[in-house]
């Protein structure tokens, strides 16, 4: 139905063999590229030059003296003998797999809570947004005093708790679970207000159905709940991924990358930006740009998948 | 007991949550001495830190950059996405494939666009001036406009666009009249996004600012002295910032209550 009144619209435009130029300027075939032609524009002078840039930058050995002088695949040589650039990898990816892993199980835990209709519920809904409307870097040094070892009001309460006081952040053993604490904090919220919209948004009647046939809670949420959410999960995999990659801001607000805490961005800050190392800089970049792209792909596909078999 | 059980797990939650926040309000009405001493609870409250951030450093021209920027490049990523993400949402344009590109530009890790643009705006005299981080801060959000306007604008049924063009109504008309009302809300989460995104952005204005274009978030980072830190307007300084981003929310929750009960009624 939707397609012959489709064909009508627009063979009423098309059919007419003398068009006038508005009515040209006005067919499908025009619009649909002049809407996108900032965006066009926007993608090739902040996304193909910047690319391009930092590709042509690999391949030199820059060092922000002199002219850069091509270095052919010298830098990503070094790269791959590089064991502190292969540590920051990991310990990125492993701050990605346990911080999305805690958010999600949080997020979950929390958005089934608030799923329950109680007194009070707006507001408390609105005040679990908070911690994602601060910015990283001022919570970040917030937590560098809250958690200090001496005048930090944490260890304090554990003080008082008997349990003695820790050095969150000049430990190499605990300031990599410090900085992923504070991530998951600011960004829990994030998991709880898509899951929680996700869940407003299911369908009742297959879970009454479900309950009358007897189904246990937990059978019900593994076979019913979980499948209808997981484009979202997928969606809040992906975007935390793209974010978490690229994590900065907690670092400087705190350990600014010592204590076993250098992450994949801080070395290619410290390389390009301190010791204006820029064509190493350059090549790191590139590899995690197209680590980024291969990781995010894959889950993008899947996302298409989901949502095309959930629909 | 379940209930019971049930509004203290609220609690608990609401506590871990509010606490930090709560802290940042608390230190700032500290005197220099008590923020040192975290086991003195009952402290008397001063306005000293709020002095220091108003006559012995003022801080009022980084609120106010950072109010400029952020308004300012939210309004251009708006203005830019709408039409592109409709393109996407209605005629499917690139295939797909478009669409990913545009998002992917979100996947970049700050220091590939930090690079070539510190160059560029070096040689265009664009460092530590408004405009240029007004720039960045469009890269900064374009991408995630699109993809969330893209996905509001695929909530919109085209059915609704048919029947207005049956009825005799021109493309513009259809876009001003079904479209644009519909469209509100979503427009609405958007703006709020990017602008409380512009607002707590630290590391584009980081490396691209100075003194004159300097944002709070860089303004609060300025604090930590090679010397000693100053907690306490810092903490006055954060208290203030948080509050426009609070504003932005509280908004944006007003509105879509508010466009989707108008959706709902006129059908």
């Amino acid at each position: 139905m939707a397609n012959t009144i489709a064909t009508t619209a627009s063979s009423s435009v098309s059919s007419t063999k003398k068009r006038t130029f508005k009515q040209a300027l006005s067919s499908e075939a025009y619009i649909k590229w002049v809407y996108l032609t900032p965006l066009l524009i926007f993608l090739a002078a902040f996304m193909l030059y910047p690319t391009f840039y930092c590709l042509v930058m690999s391949f030199t050995d820059y060092v922000l003296k002199g002219a850069p002088e091509f270095a052919g695949l010298q830098n990503y040589r070094d790269l791959l003998h590089d064991t502190a650039f292969w540590q920051a990898l990991f310990r990125t990816a492993y701050i990605l797999v346990v911080c999305i892993s805690m958010e999600l199980i949080l997020g979950m835990t929390f958005a089934l809570l608030l799923n329950r209709n109680f007194t009070g519920q707006n507001i408390v809904r609105g005040l679990c947004f908070l911690p994602l409307l601060i910015s990283p870097l001022a919570m970040s040094l917030m937590w560098n005093y809250m958690l200090h070892v001496q005048f930090g009001i944490i260890n304090q309460f554990l003080d008082w708790m008997g349990l003695g006081r820790y050095e969150w952040f000049s430990n190499q053993r605990y300031a990599i679970f410090t900085i992923m604490f504070i991530s998951i904090w600011q960004w829990t919220p994030f998991s709880i207000f898509i899951l929680l919209a996700g869940l407003r948004g299911m369908p009742k009647d297959q879970f009454e159905a479900a309950s009358v046939d007897g189904a246990k809670p937990f059978f019900i949420f593994r076979k019913l709940t979980l499948p209808m959410l997981k484009p979202l999960i997928i969606i809040i995999i992906l975007l935390r991924t793209m974010w978490l990659i690229r994590i900065f801001d907690p670092l400087y607000g705190t350990t600014r990358g010592g204590m076993g805490t250098e992450v994949l961005d801080w070395m290619v800050y410290r390389v390009s930006f301190v010791f204006f190392d820029i064509g190493r800089g350059s090549a790191m970049a590139m590899f995690s740009l197209y680590m980024t792209i291969i990781v995010c792909a894959i889950m993008y596909r899947q996302l298409i998948k989901a949502m095309d078999s959930g629909n | 007991m379940k209930r019971v059980l049930f509004y203290l797990m609220i609690a608990i939650m609401l506590f871990g949550f509010i606490f930090p926040i709560a802290w940042v309000y608390v230190t700032s009405f500290k005197a220099p001495d008590d923020i040192f001493k975290p086991d003195k609870l009952l402290f008397e409250p001063t306005l000293y830190n709020y002095h220091y951030i108003t006559n012995v450093r003022p801080s009022f021209k980084e609120l106010f950059n950072s109010l400029i920027v952020s308004v300012v490049s939210t309004a251009i990523v708006i203005f830019v996405a709408l039409p592109a993400a409709y393109s996407f949402a209605r005629f499917k344009t690139g295939a797909g494939h478009l669409l990913f590109v545009t998002i992917s530009t979100r996947m970049f890790p700050g220091v590939v666009a930090a690079l070539p643009f510190f160059f560029a705006f070096r040689e265009l005299g664009l460092l530590d001036t408004h405009l240029g981080l007004i720039l960045l801060y469009v890269y900064f959000n374009m991408s995630f406009a699109t993809f969330l306007l893209y996905g509001f604008f695929r909530e919109i049924p085209q059915e609704l666009e048919y029947a207005a063009r049956v009825d005799g109504y021109s493309q513009l008309d259809v876009l001003r009249k079904i479209v644009f009302p519909l469209i509100k809300p979503g427009v609405a989460i958007t703006t709020a996004f990017c602008l409380i995104w512009s607002w707590n952005e630290f590391f584009f204005a980081f490396l691209f600012t100075g003194k004159v274009a300097r944002t709070v978030s860089v303004g609060l980072s300025t604090f930590w002295g090679s010397v000693e830190i100053q907690w306490g307007p810092m903490a006055a300084l954060m208290g203030i910032a948080i509050l426009p981003t609070l504003f932005a929310a509280w908004f944006m929750q007003r509105y879509i209550i508010r466009g989707l009960t108008f959706g709902a009624v006129k059908g």
